[in-house]
């Protein structure tokens, strides 16, 4: 038999003035199964809480309405009064009669007086039908997976280690750095990338909780928050770690000559490599698309010079698998290929060269040995001219988002370049100046006046050659004029443009991306870390562009949630998650489909009645529901029902008046 | 027999006219927890005031309103019907307001088709910012329903 | 349309080969041509077996029983019972292996007044769409026919449309027959019959019916496949596929989805969206 409290608020004059509160408590205790109605000026306040607290006691109260705001504000409150007098803090019900009855209509004491009255019957039909919900908890695997050894998963692999949470760190390439250790100054301090940079990959390398796997792919990814597992493919090197030191004696001497990636295919590298100077972890491997021993069986000089015997031509790709509670996807970023771009002469010019290749030129382990030169005959280039917006903030030939670094490199390679050929002048063709930053206007300042950089606010419409020179015509929209700036060389600041092999990685993780391939956040302000799958987050470019002090502070971020999803040995999560009853379910699977967090599997139970068979039904998982109730409504035979929201007292509320 | 059987119905949709005088209508609401329970939130904290016909039922989803719901509520009390939830694309579980639509189109012509006027049940888009909306969406529900009269679904007579 | 023979050797090749423990097909009452659906599980009674235009019923229906369930079934399907076959695969409900389908390249059958059925007459596609062997000549798809009743309907007033499905919901015994028919109401216990929807439906009234089939209709919205069991099923002999063909039809007309069973894997309407759906009715 219930026994219904229902606790009556005046919050002050806000119910008070506009509902007639005596009346509403008077109509109220006219409902059957309710035992014991009052009024209360502050129901939220400490004496009505306690109020509600003696209430449950001394009238043994079976579940409680508490007739007030929206149950959007206290009903967290409410409920922590209900579980402090030892009741189940699931059998409260809140009655929106401010919100939605007393503060609109203001003009109709008589009309919200009896909406009150309805609210509240609604709430305590509903409330008869409440269930006592226990707090789920789930279990949690206390690993992270780091996806993507650049700045930003060097950052949170760092960060979550630190915590002492053991971190699996997943790079594809044969070093951690990514796209940091390409460059060689940072705006807008102008301190050097590498030094910044390498002391961190040096950490990871050493730190105990991390485990670095270079020169590997996640393949698969089973599983749910807490518990997720993860195959991983470390692709063969055919080197043996273990026993090599780094010697260099193997990439001396092969005969293959490939063009560099590092350095954006400037120079070359040799089928045996490391990709740079300082990677981490600093052991090559033989590139198996290009060494002769492998394509042909003919060569053989790099395991004939390794005194360690090293070098193994038969070693095969290797699949091991982790279990992990938590994911960083930090993927990064790929440069948008400015192809589409004719008028520049991208492709015919050699001397039209992208941003990032120029970066690799001025750095001091660069490939022309920090200083900028000409493609085309290998001279310093005098005047060099920089194209702002390559691709980004162009919807016809590019892409509709605005890339965000490229105003700072630009500016820091102007003053690069002058630091590095004193007598040059950069031109930079510039649509508008973004430098939100700390510091960042001010180092556009000292690109324009200190080092003298030439800029011109408008579009270049044409590169043609004259000569052994470029000539870049363009619109000096300031003085409304067109100007042709005769130049040796043209910089492309082009795009930030998502890893290519993110949506392939999204469908394997089992997130979103946008139209793309960056990967989407569950919520742009709210929850720019998260994915919408729980466990799953993301730093770095691999959601929007950032500079580095974006990417370090979300991979903290990251870290920080990976933290908080690991503080306990379990999780706690809301009860009000979808159950099924498999006593009615006839395994149609529909819900399977509609499900927008792949939460229901199937399982097979035995038929009953002493028979062998068995028959398939649905599942939910209680650690990947959220509780839509999107499986409830379309379950036809009404197997699942939704904790908190069942049909039971959706229904109770709907015949309640 | 046949002419008997007439005599005996009283249709579902009976002229305005005669309404009792003190009918007020009844109008079931069933609001998503994340926009459009809390835009009638915000409608009440803005004060704007709006017809006090409806009453508010909360679900997690529009998704989670099973069609099955909108012929209760008729064959219950309610002289009409409000379903509201996040506009397409906000989603708080991602995809369950297309679902949701649906469902609720092949309900609202299915209803419509049996006798029963299509203003009887009504769908609205409302976020969590749109207060001022959510009065205006019930003010038209509202007056689409106090023009129409009661309900009269299969009562011999008018109970409430 | 004759198949009578053909099914009869086919059956007897399956029991002699031992390929099925029983078959489903349909046998003649001796009045008036009429037939009535026939199990089969001996070698010598398939002689009882016909297939004229006379096999109205929907033999899938019987495949969702438990006695039917583990058993190796041979029978026979129509265009529209191929459908609900089909839709049944999808949900689990049979097992493929256990199944030898005979499709018929069906031409249409007669109703109770010796005319091409309305659902014939409107059918979309008369050939089996899933087979291990089939008789007849595909004649392929149809385009979409309106359901004459519907379009009548349709323009009559507001009131009087009203009062039809009144009649219509006061006449209905709440016999559950319809339910019982039909192939795709399989749960193991149907919604109607469970205490949340008891405790207040009304049970035998106007209103009880009302909710009834609305809820049922609803349920069948995007899986109904015409096949009109239900309709020979009612003893009160209710126009039922009025509720389906006008589910059907907003369906068809909204939503650019193929209907019901015709394709393998396919849901229905219901369990799937697109973002281009109508969105107009939604202030």
């Amino acid at each position: 038999m219930a026994r219904v409290g229902v606790f009556v608020c005046f919050c002050g004059a806000n119910i008070g003035d506009f509902v007639d509160i005596p009346a509403v408590v008077e109509e109220t205790k006219k409902i059957k199964d309710v035992k014991y109605a009052i009024e209360y000026k502050y129901v939220c306040s400490d004496p009505g809480q306690q109020m509600i607290r003696d209430t449950i006691v001394d009238h043994r109260l079976t579940s409680i309405v508490v007739a007030a705001c929206s149950p959007r504000m206290h009903e967290k409150t409410f409920r922590k009064a209900l579980s402090d007098a030892g009741m189940n803090p699931y059998l409260l019900e809140v009655a929106n009669i401010r919100e939605h009855a007393s503060w609109v209509h203001q003009k109709d004491k008589e009309a919200a007086t009896e909406k009150s009255c309805d609210l509240i019957r609604m709430a305590v039909a509903k409330s008869i039908a409440n269930e006592q919900l226990h707090e789920i908890s789930v279990p949690v695997t206390k690993r992270a997976l780091v996806i993507g050894g650049g700045i930003a998963g060097i950052q949170a692999a760092l960060d979550i280690a630190d915590a002492r949470i053991p971190v699996t760190l997943v790079e594809k390439s044969p070093s951690i750095g990514g796209r940091m250790a390409q460059l060689d100054e940072t705006f807008p301090t102008l301190d050097c990338s590498q030094c910044i940079l390498t002391p961190r990959m040096v950490d990871v390398a050493s730190h105990p909780y991390i485990e670095l796997l270079p020169y590997s792919e996640v393949t698969e990814l089973d599983g749910y928050v807490g518990n997720y597992k993860a195959k991983i493919k470390k692709k063969a090197s055919f080197v043996n770690f273990d026993t090599c030191t780094g010697c260099g004696t193997c990439w001396q001497k092969c005969p293959v000559k490939v063009p560099n990636e590092f350095n954006m295919g400037v120079d070359k590298r040799k089928a045996i490599y490391s990709p740079f100077p300082q990677a981490v972890p600093n052991k090559p491997v033989i590139d198996a698309e290009h060494c002769t021993m492998l394509i042909k069986g003919k060569c053989g000089v790099c395991a004939k010079v390794c005194e360690k015997g090293s070098i193994d031509y038969e070693m095969k790709d290797e699949m091991i698998e982790r279990e992990i509670g938590a994911v960083v996807v930090a993927t990064g970023f790929d440069l948008w290929d400015p192809k589409p771009y004719e008028e520049y002469g991208v492709g015919r010019f050699k001397d039209v060269i992208t941003s990032l290749e120029f970066e690799r030129m001025v750095s001091a382990n660069g490939p022309t040995g920090g200083v900028p030169v000409r493609p085309s005959d290998g001279n310093v280039p005098k005047n060099v001219v920089f194209i702002k917006c390559v691709g980004s903030r162009d919807e016809a030939k590019g892409i509709e988002y605005c890339s965000k670094v490229c105003c700072m490199y630009t500016a820091k390679h102007a003053i690069l370049l002058h630091h590095k050929v004193h007598d040059s002048h950069a031109y930079v063709f510039y649509m508008d100046i973004r430098a939100a930053g700390k510091g960042y206007e001010e180092f556009v300042k000292r690109a324009q006046v200190e080092t003298g950089a030439t800029y011109l606010r408008g579009r270049v419409s044409k590169i043609y050659k004259k000569g052994d020179k470029l000539m870049v015509i363009g619109e000096d929209a300031q003085i409304g004029q067109v100007v042709e700036v005769e130049a040796d060389m043209v910089v492309l600041a082009t795009a930030i443009y998502p890893y290519k092999d993110n949506p392939d990685l999204a469908r394997l993780l089992g997130i979103s991306y946008d139209k793309y391939g960056f990967l989407s956040e569950a919520h742009p302000k709210l929850r720019p870390v998260e994915t919408a799958k729980a466990g799953i987050f993301l730093a770095g470019c691999t959601q929007a562009p950032k500079d580095i002090p974006d990417s370090v502070a979300q991979a903290s971020a990251t870290a920080a949630k990976v933290c908080a999803l690991f503080s306990g040995d379990t999780m706690k999560k809301d009860p009000m998650i979808a159950s099924v009853n498999p006593e009615f379910c006839s395994g149609c699977e529909n819900c399977v489909s509609v499900c927008p967090y792949q939460a229901i599997v199937t399982e097979e139970i035995p038929m009953g009645h002493g028979s062998e068979e068995v028959r398939t039904v649905s599942k939910i998982n209680e650690g990947v529901c959220q509780g839509c109730g999107s499986c409830v409504a379309i379950c036809r035979s009404m197997a699942i029902d939704l904790a908190g929201f069942t049909d039971m007292q959706i229904i109770n509320e709907i015949v309640a008046i | 027999m046949e002419t008997e059987l007439k005599d005996k119905i009283v249709s579902i949709e009976k002229p305005a006219i005669e309404a009792p005088p003190e009918w007020k209508p009844m109008i079931m609401g069933i609001l998503c927890n994340w926009c459009s329970y809390a835009g009638s939130d915000l409608t009440g904290t803005s004060r704007i005031q709006y017809p006090p016909d409806i009453r508010i039922i909360r679900v997690p989803c529009s998704s989670r309103v099973d069609p099955w719901f909108i012929i209760k509520s008729l064959q219950a009390h309610a002289d009409g019907v409000l379903i509201s939830g996040c506009h397409p694309g906000d989603c708080h579980y991602i995809s369950g307001n297309y679902y949701a639509r649906r469902r609720f189109l092949v309900t609202k012509k299915l209803l419509n088709f049996v006798g029963l006027h299509e203003d009887r049940v009504q769908f609205s888009w409302v976020s969590a910012a749109e207060g001022a909306k959510f009065a205006q969406v019930v003010a038209k529900v509202s007056e689409d329903i106090r023009k129409m009269g009661p309900l009269h679904l299969y009562k011999k007579e008018n109970t409430r | 349309m004759d198949y009578t023979m053909q099914i009869q050797d086919t059956a007897a090749r399956l029991f002699s080969e031992e390929k099925i423990d029983l078959f489903i097909g349909y046998r003649s009452t001796g009045f008036d041509n009429n037939q009535v659906p026939v199990l089969i599980h001996h070698y010598q009674d398939v002689e009882q077996l016909v297939f004229t235009d006379k096999s109205v019923f929907n033999l899938t229906n019987y495949l969702k029983y438990e006695y039917t369930r583990n058993k190796r079934v041979g029978l026979v399907v129509k265009g529209c019972d191929s459908r609900s076959l089909n839709l049944m695969l999808t949900e689990n409900q049979v097992k493929r292996e256990n199944l030898f389908i005979i499709g018929i390249a069906c031409e249409g059958v007669m109703n109770e007044q010796g005319e091409k059925a309305q659902n014939c007459v409107e059918c979309v596609m008369p050939d089996a769409v899933i087979y291990d062997e089939l008789l007849g000549a595909p004649t392929g798809q149809r385009e979409y026919q309106v359901n004459a009743d519907i379009n009548e309907l349709a323009e009559q007033p507001l009131i009087e449309r009203g009062t039809h499905f009144e009649e219509i919901f006061e006449n209905c015994i709440r016999c559950n027959a319809c339910r019982h028919s039909c192939p795709l109401c399989y749960c193991n216990k149907c919604c109607i019959d469970q205490e949340t929807s008891t405790l207040y439906q009304g049970s035998n009234t106007t209103s009880g019916a009302f909710h009834a089939l609305m809820t049922w209709s609803l349920h069948l919205a995007g899986r109904c496949v015409d096949c009109r069991n239900c309709e020979k099923a009612c003893p009160s002999h209710l126009p039922l596929h009025l509720l389906h063909k006008q589910n059907e039809q907003v369906i068809y007309e909204n939503f650019q989805e193929h209907l019901a069973g015709m394709i393998k894997d396919d849901r229905g309407a219901f369990y799937k969206y697109s973002m281009s759906d109508p969105d107009d009715f939604i202030m």
